[in-house]
């Protein structure tokens, strides 16, 4: 092709003027702007989910970002009337945030063709649940011979100097300390029960990891043969060789509802939509439950399959009375006290 | 032509300097203020103004201590790093041309791959079945596994690693500027080999020392990454507490008055460095 200045400039002019007047060109004035999380949800996410979002609407642009639940909160408050994200992804503790900050859109229940399909816990006006994380425990069937059953267990004279848990700062380690509270009397307003527990843990501590990613590589290097541990990243680590197992402790597992929520004041709150029911939709899920990715459906039409109906529930039934739901609005009004205390008290 | 229409040769028009000077300005100092500012919020909301937040820092034993460890970090790793990187950078000055080569290279090489992963790799060398327990278990020198990871030695070790490019790099310098005459002059003066080093080297090389000092502490106390991989979720520094204030707890008012607290603390030590620099500077040209 031939470049002369003049076609240079029209083609320069003519972008200048698209970029300036984003209706001029009737389509989208950015692509849809996804954040889900790193590592095992970006792959899930990319290989699932947005093939059915384009399949749905006709290949719209979208792009995935992923990033933790606190820097899509930070990235969405630092420009509230033209927010970089469209679609945000939250832990349960973030969640509550970002609505409490009015960072989110009520989701259109009435448009949507499956939200009186999800199971009661994860119909949440403010951003339904798509996704389940678990949280059992982990442990190393070459030195664990007998498997775990209970939360209990981890004090147990046998795993003196084996045991790993994590700090507060996630989802997990707060989720933890939650449970121990309620086992010894105490509940999400009463949470020093669980501190006196882990004080009595302190011996049998190998190490409080800084994330939940620390733990994995803490089994691999034989640092530690028992934790807390989530469901998914456990199945990677599985599918990677370490030897590690996961159990749902007879307290029940503790689940954690992923949220997805329509940022405020996106431009594209339509697409933001379909891609939040393209993963709502029973064909994703049933994909998503599927190895490698088996993660939790909360869609009732999704029959439990393969190794989460194995390991965790055979149905959505049993999902609803064996696992451990948590009253984040709860937990996050004293979140930042008890990680204070915890940094203060729980040194090894 | 008259001699004042020339213009001279080595002093040069500061306008030069604009464009670096709007880049600090945009994108350090702009920061820095709004960073200032928010550390004056008395709540994340921002209702009111005040110095709440530093009091609740300085008058608390637990955020004094988590600066304090900091800080002390930074001098052990300071010190190590020292000790192990003088005798390379003085190798380096002694080997023959093939061999400064290599020592380069092999200074270089750690600043080739990122910090994670070599942060990575001392995690494998110092868990329970990692390299150092491996070869102290297979000799029979102790019984069960020494505990490595997550301790403050840990740290200190993979710190000194992970930053030795920055302390050994000035010292090469320093030590390649000085006359290599001086020391047989020393030795023709009847100096011993260890005399000389004291009396000579040493002083010399005292500017890269400190440039080499500077780079590392600051490197050290700032190294969130190695700190919290090798050292955990027990051992609380200051990038990590920051972090935790802004990101998990979302307060961001008091992780800003923590970073300012912890940049005044860092000016101070730099600022110590520096005068040790001016009045070494005296004492090389004395």
């Amino acid at each position: 092709m031939l470049l002369t200045r003049r076609n240079l400039m029209q083609t320069a002019l003519t972008l200048g003027a698209m970029h300036a007047f984003p209706g001029l060109t009737w389509a989208q004035a950015r692509p849809l702007v996804f954040a889900t999380f790193t590592g095992s949800w970006e792959e899930a996410h990319k290989a699932v989910l947005v093939p059915a979002f384009r399949k749905a609407t006709g290949n719209a642009d979208m792009v995935l970002d992923p990033m933790l639940s606190v820097d899509q909160i930070a990235k969405v408050t630092a420009a509230k009337n033209n927010p970089p994200i469209d679609v945000m992804l939250h832990d349960p503790g973030p969640a509550l945030q970002a609505v409490a900050q009015g960072l989110v859109e009520p989701y259109p229940v009435e448009k949507s063709a499956y939200y009186k399909d999800l199971i009661p816990a994860a119909q949440e006006p403010t951003g339904p649940a798509p996704f389940f994380q678990v949280v059992g425990l982990t442990y190393n069937p070459e030195t664990v011979k007998t498997p775990p059953t209970s939360w209990a267990d981890l004090w147990k004279p046998e795993f003196k100097g084996r045991v790993g848990i994590t700090n507060l700062n996630s989802t997990l380690g707060t989720g933890f300390m939650v449970e121990l509270a309620k086992m010894h009397g105490g509940s999400e307003s009463n949470i020093d029960p669980a501190f006196k527990a882990i004080e009595a843990l302190r011996p049998s501590l190998a190490a409080v990891a800084a994330n939940p990613g620390q733990l994995a590589t803490l089994f691999q290097q034989g640092q530690i043969d028992i934790s807390p541990g989530n469901f998914n990243a456990i199945q990677i680590l599985k599918a990677r060789g370490v030897p590690v197992e996961f159990v749902a402790p007879k307290e029940g597992a503790i689940a954690f509802k992923t949220t997805i929520h329509i940022v405020k004041n996106s431009p594209n709150k339509e697409l933001a939509f379909k891609l939040i029911e393209a993963a709502l939709s029973p064909e994703v899920q049933a994909t998503l439950m599927e190895e490698p990715y088996l993660i939790v459906p909360t869609n009732t039409k999704v029959a439990m399959k393969g190794e989460i109906a194995k390991a965790l529930a055979k149905d959505h039934a049993e999902i609803a009375s064996k696992f451990v739901f948590q009253d984040w609005a709860k937990i996050n009004e004293q979140r930042a006290a008890w990680i204070e205390r915890f940094n203060r008290e729980i040194r090894v | 032509m008259a001699a004042t229409t020339l213009r001279s040769v080595t002093t040069y028009d500061l306008k030069l300097a604009a464009p670096l000077a709007l880049g600090f300005l945009v994108f350090f100092v702009t920061p820095l203020v709004i960073l200032l500012a928010l550390s004056f919020q008395a709540d994340p909301q921002g209702s009111r103004y005040g110095l709440t937040q530093y009091v609740h820092f300085l008058a608390d034993r637990f955020s004094l201590g988590v600066l304090g460890s900091t800080l002390w970090l930074g001098v052990k790793v300071t010190a190590l790093t020292l000790l192990l990187g003088y005798p390379v950078a003085w190798l380096h000055q002694r080997a023959p041309g093939w061999g400064k080569g290599v020592i380069m290279l092999l200074v270089l090489l750690p600043l080739l791959t990122s910090v994670v992963v070599r942060t990575f790799a001392w995690v494998v060398i110092l868990g329970r079945q990692g390299i150092i327990n491996a070869a102290l278990g297979g000799l029979g020198l102790i019984d069960a596994p020494l505990k490595l990871l997550y301790t403050d030695s840990g740290v200190v070790m993979a710190l000194a690693q992970v930053q030795m490019p920055l302390m050994v790099l000035p010292l090469i310098t320093a030590l390649s500027r000085i006359d290599p005459n001086l020391a047989d002059a020393s030795s023709v003066l009847g100096a011993g080999h260890w005399r000389t080093f004291r009396k000579v080297t040493l002083p010399l090389s005292l500017p890269g020392i400190i440039a080499g000092c500077l780079l590392t502490y600051a490197a050290a106390i700032t190294a969130f990454i190695t700190q919290s991989l090798i050292g955990g979720g027990q051992m609380l520094f200051m990038p990590m507490y920051i972090y935790q204030q802004a990101s998990t707890l979302q307060n961001w008012p008091f992780a800003a008055a923590i970073s300012i607290i912890f940049l005044a603390a860092v000016l101070v030590v730099v600022s110590v460095f520096t005068v040790l620099g001016r009045l070494s500077r005296g004492y090389t040209n004395a």
